[in-house]
């Protein structure tokens, strides 16, 4: 996955980013990359709220709070943590922390913006995709449109939203310029073979 | 005798002459009473002024005047202040004039650098509208522009941009592999990443 310093050099990035991809249906890694962003940021946050909790708790009371995770009401807590979480940034932003990392965003099946209604509709049935043992997700894998179930119940698809074509550019520039010769970051991509 | 009665005549006349004080016979005349009686208009209509005209010398005439003298006591205002400047614009053909001169002629003529450095570039400037003439610029064909593009993503990268640039792109490396690989194992040809979506297309395309 990661390229040497050379070879970084001498690649240029996909070939399926030459043209911007704004807009293009997203494939499954970067919708399943962006998931599992998504729940280290959303656990990390509700474990650092239960720790303030906890150290609240123990300043206040002088004993601390054990939070153990069998319990019910920290399960409930967390799920609900996380229809909030996912709610509040796809009806508000169209993305969420991993989706903005990944650059991918959710919009409407006609590509209009997510109403907070159907924000909530997608996040209520975005189990549903995980409880059939993830057959839900094959639509994004067959589908022309890369839908999973819980898009097409909420009438969402999702897009790529960054500038593919301007990082190639950002990328040929950096070839181009006097300072080509200088260590290239080992995280900049090699080009997977072109599409089709 | 005819002869004789003549030369008595003219000798008579002439001593009658010699014997008038013309003067104080011309004193005696009431030349305005005269003038009065006198048919103006009878008299010119019996000048031959063509004949006249050519008896005379114009460029003698000319060559005595003092124009400079005769300018000097003119009152160009008070003149100009009586043309008529619209009618007489109306009766000169711009066109003709114009297709007469010789632009080419002129434009070499003229020092360039030197009006240009006359000119207040500032005040120029200020009188532009900015926002107007930024508004009538098509930003988005600029934009589309490789070149210019370059331009604004080399002055925009950086190491976290990078980063992310890099991270991005290596998903999606990953998102064409597998749907090649899916659509390998379903026979069917892969074409790149399938979108927009209908309503997303036509934004972009308008």
């Amino acid at each position: 996955m990661t390229a040497s310093a050379g070879e970084a050099t001498n690649l240029e990035p996909p070939a399926a980013a030459r043209e911007s991809l704004q807009g293009r249906y997203a494939g499954f890694a970067s919708r399943f990359a962006s998931f599992v962003v998504d729940v280290v940021v959303l656990t990390g946050i509700f474990m650092l709220v239960l720790a303030a909790i906890n150290f609240a708790a123990s300043i206040l009371t002088g004993r601390s709070i054990d939070f153990n995770r069998n319990e019910t009401w920290v399960v409930i807590a967390y799920f609900v943590w996380g229809f909030i979480y996912f709610a509040r940034f796809w009806g508000m932003n169209a993305r969420t922390a991993g989706g903005a990392l990944f650059g991918v965003q959710v919009l409407t099946d006609d590509g209009g913006d997510v109403s907070g209604r159907r924000a909530i509709v997608r996040t209520l049935v975005f189990p549903l995709s995980f409880l059939i043992l993830g057959l839900g997700f094959l639509g994004i894998l067959l589908g022309d449109q890369r839908r999973a179930l819980h898009d097409v119940i909420a009438g969402t698809v999702v897009v790529y939203s960054w500038d593919a074509r301007a990082a190639r550019l950002r990328f040929l520039s950096r070839e181009s310029s006097p300072g080509a010769g200088r260590p290239a970051s080992p995280a900049l991509p090699g080009p997977p073979a072109s599409p089709g | 005798m005819e002869a004789l009665a003549q030369s008595v005549a003219e000798r008579v006349i002439s001593l009658v002459l010699d014997a008038v004080d013309v003067n104080a016979v011309l004193d005696q005349v009431d030349l305005n009473a005269v003038l009065d009686r006198v048919d103006l208009d009878t008299l010119l209509d019996r000048v031959d002024i063509e004949a006249v005209l050519n008896k005379i010398d114009i460029e003698v005439i000319l060559d005595r005047v003092d124009v400079n003298r005769l300018l000097a006591r003119v009152d160009v205002n008070q003149l100009l202040s009586t043309v008529d400047m619209n009618r007489l614009m109306g009766a000169v053909d711009i066109t003709a004039i114009v297709t007469r001169v010789d632009v080419n002629q002129i434009v070499q003529g003229v020092d360039v650098d030197g009006v240009i450095r006359k000119v207040d570039i500032d005040a120029v400037v200020d009188r532009v509208d900015v926002n107007e003439i930024v508004q009538r610029v098509d930003v988005e064909a600029l934009v589309e522009q490789t070149d210019l593009s370059s331009v604004i993503a080399s002055s925009t990268s950086g190491i976290a941009g990078d980063m992310l640039d890099a991270v991005r792109s290596r998903t999606v490396g990953v998102d064409e592999s597998i749907a090649r690989m899916v659509a390998r194992l379903r026979r069917r040809p892969y074409t790149g990443p399938p979108g927009p979506p209908a309503g997303l297309r036509a934004t972009a395309g308008s």
